[in-house]
């Protein structure tokens, strides 16, 4: 009798969790919904929240309006220049805190990032090379040269610590240790260009390296959705793997998963997932630090949920941190990220177990 | 027996050879001071610098174009990248000790980062912290009482809590994040052109150095470094871990935020005239320990003149390569970065789990 209690109480926990998930999950997909409808109202004013819903599903459904009626210009001014930095910021946002979550998993550190391997100075290192320098890759001036040179800086760290970990096994401490070395270096040539450079291109050139969405077009989004949506696919596929992972090396090895082989592909998929976000972006920090980390004290620590709920949650606070940054103070969508980031940052430290501290 | 004598002949031997790489390196450093007279944009053979210096202090100056450059300029820059050298260098020996960390350095508290803040809120929003301030004056006195914040938070932490090394250097990493998210917002928020000379601030350089603020950097960097310097059987015993450093009588928690609070004092004073070098405080203890060995008798003094030496040579690559050129502190991190990468593969397997 009492263990028929016992069991009916455990179903009725299991339910509860279950319901938790899909309450996370609906309410981040509503509260993307929801910036979604501020963010076209604050492009055109003259139309209501409900009308912006309507005249946006009408696009997606192929309605076309009278040329030059009220609907037409507020369907121009949504899809022209709001809509992209939406769609960027839902994609970027799912993607870096999918990457979040596999670089915590594969690292077992709780404040790896995906650019805990130096993509972002990589990245930077790139992206500056063009504006300052004028000297990219394809040999294509302008936006898509840049855009190329901060894909290929992202991939050399990764490349390098690939490279090292062929020589001698890594253990994740000492992966991200290398990483910070080569970031270190990266830096430093990053700084020697912004030093040399007018204040204006520097300007420009800081604001690359916070990260922000104002310089989004259509033509970018293709190639975020398709890698993000295989990525993340992939990412989903593992996640058993990275459930195995989280119990140590040691555990993992014994469990039949050859550790080392495994983080490294894994790291590659994080590197091309990242750095096509981030080519197109500039390094926005925090959010794939901190989503996962806001999924895992709502659902727990399965990676079977927190990958695919992270996902949605780092939409949803990567479209509403762009509407904030764009609306109340209209500065790059990364500053607000740390603002927000740093202080959840902080709380992590302060309360984070003993053990973790493996990166010092 | 007989291998007793030759054990106690080889220690003595090396011990020998330590102490002559030490006393070398004061050498190197002082004639560094005298031939980075000679270098710069303003064309001067070296032995023309150097009469003018003598000329100068035997009271009867000669040309006074040459006067001005070699006595008004380059001495008090060449004397402040010595004492920046100096006291960045022993500033990271003694965190590498008290940390227990080989990856540790003076800013690893977030002094840098409170600096900067600091100077940022001064040059961009004009915000000074003595309102009768204003200027050069203001950034240098804001970004000194700024980089004092963290420290001053982890010993207030410390008073609640016991907090160990690891956490210590996590919570200056975090205090380092909230800070830097402040000052981006205010880096995009600025002009072009203050938010270009904030950046010229934080990269570093020594063009700052005058006479008139010399005296208060020399001074800091003496006092504090000296008071370090006489804990250094302590610094010692600290590198073994914290209990056995409470066996042999230190009260490791007392001992490591009075140690905490002087290298910040120090740091910030550095900091505040010259904007954050970096990868002095973290290399250049490392690069010392490999020649005068890890005993804090030796490695304080050794290291702080191999920082002097250190920096005063990045000093002089970077007046030369003019006002476009290289800023010193890039060329410390170009050189830091991969030295940082072989210490960590080479060096200290411990790190490596």
């Amino acid at each position: 009798m009492s263990e028929n209690l016992h069991s009916d109480s455990l179903v009725e926990r299991y339910h509860h969790l279950t319901m938790r998930k899909l309450l996370v999950l609906v309410v981040s997909v509503i509260g993307v919904i929801i910036v979604v409808g501020l963010f076209s109202v604050s492009a055109y004013d003259n139309i209501s929240l409900m009308e912006a819903y309507r005249i946006i599903w009408d696009h997606i459904m192929g309605v076309e309006y009278e040329p030059r009626t009220t609907e037409w210009w507020a369907d121009r001014f949504i899809w022209n220049t709001v809509m992209p930095r939406i769609v960027a910021a839902i994609v970027a946002g799912a993607s870096l805190a999918a990457a979040g979550a596999l670089m915590q998993a594969l690292m077992n550190n709780p404040l790896a990032d995906p650019y805990s391997t130096g993509i972002s100075s990589g990245a930077c290192f790139g992206a500056i090379v063009a504006l300052v320098l004028g000297l990219t890759i394809t040999s294509t001036s302008g936006q898509s040269g840049m855009i190329v040179n901060a894909f290929v800086g992202a991939m050399i760290p990764v490349g390098v610590v690939i490279l090292i970990s062929k020589r001698m096994p890594l253990s994740p401490a000492a992966l991200i240790l290398v990483g910070t070395a080569l970031s270190y270096f990266f830096s430093s040539m990053v700084t020697y260009l912004l030093v040399i450079t007018d204040a204006d291109t520097l300007q420009n050139a800081y604001i690359w390296q916070v990260g922000t969405l104002d310089t989004i077009v259509w033509s970018s989004i293709p190639m975020m959705v398709v890698v993000t949506a295989v990525g993340s696919a992939f990412v989903m596929l593992l996640t058993r793997q990275l459930n195995v992972l989280s119990l140590g090396d040691a555990n993992a090895k014994t469990l039949g998963l050859d550790v080392e082989k495994f983080r490294v592909v894994c790291l590659i998929v994080m590197a091309i997932m990242t750095a096509s976000i981030v080519c197109f972006t500039g390094t926005i920090g925090f959010l794939g630090l901190v989503a996962p980390h806001l999924v895992r004290i709502l659902v727990g620590s399965d990676n079977k949920f927190v990958v695919p709920i992270s996902m949605a949650v780092g939409s949803f606070i990567l479209v509403l941190a762009d509407y904030i940054a764009m609306t109340i103070s209209d500065v790059p969508v990364g500053v607000v990220m740390s603002i927000i980031g740093s202080p959840i940052f902080f709380l992590l430290i302060l309360w984070q177990k003993k053990g973790y501290g493996t990166v010092y | 027996m007989a291998l007793l004598v030759d054990f106690i002949e080889r220690y003595h031997s090396i011990a020998k050879r330590r102490s002559f790489f030490a006393i070398v390196f004061f050498i190197v450093a002082i004639s560094f001071v005298v031939i980075s007279l000679g270098f710069g944009t303003y064309k001067i053979s070296m032995g023309e610098a150097f009469d003018a210096l003598i000329n100068h202090l035997t009271g009867n100056v000669v040309n006074a174009k040459d006067d001005l450059y070699v006595w008004d300029v380059r001495l008090p820059r060449a004397i402040g990248a010595a004492f920046v050298g100096a006291g960045l260098a022993i500033g990271g020996v003694v965190m590498q000790n008290l940390m227990q960390n080989p990856l540790a350095e003076p800013y690893t508290m977030g002094v840098s980062s409170g600096a900067f803040l600091g100077a940022v809120l001064s040059m961009i929003s004009g915000f000074s912290i003595i309102p009768a301030l204003s200027g050069d004056y203001a950034v240098v006195c804001n970004a000194f009482v700024f980089s004092l914040i963290p420290v001053a938070l982890i010993t207030v932490v410390s008073r609640f809590k016991k907090l160990s090394p690891t956490a210590i250097i996590l919570l200056g990493i975090a205090v380092m994040y909230v800070f830097s998210s402040i000052t981006q917002y205010m880096m995009v928020t600025a002009e072009s052109e203050s938010m270009a000379s904030a950046y010229h601030w934080r990269v570093g350089s020594l063009s700052k150095v005058t006479w008139d603020n010399l005296p208060f950097l020399v001074v800091f960097v003496t006092a504090t470094s000296a008071v370090l310097c006489a804990c250094y059987k302590k610094l010692d015993i600290m590198y073994s871990g914290d209990r056995c450093a409470q066996t042999l009588g230190i009260n490791t928690t007392f001992f490591r935020m009075f140690c905490l609070i002087i290298v910040s004092l120090m740091t910030a004073a550095v900091v505040s005239f010259t904007g954050t070098i970096g990868f002095i405080g973290l290399v250049g203890p490392h690069i010392a320990r490999m020649f005068v060995g890890s005993k804090n008798k030796l490695l304080l003094p050794g290291a702080a003149a191999f920082g002097a030496a250190f920096l005063i040579i990045a000093d002089t690559v970077a007046k030369v390569s003019g006002i476009n050129g290289l800023p010193v502190g890039v060329i410390s991190s170009m050189v830091g970065g991969p030295l940082f990468l072989y210490i960590l593969i080479k060096k200290n397997k411990k790190v490596w789990n």
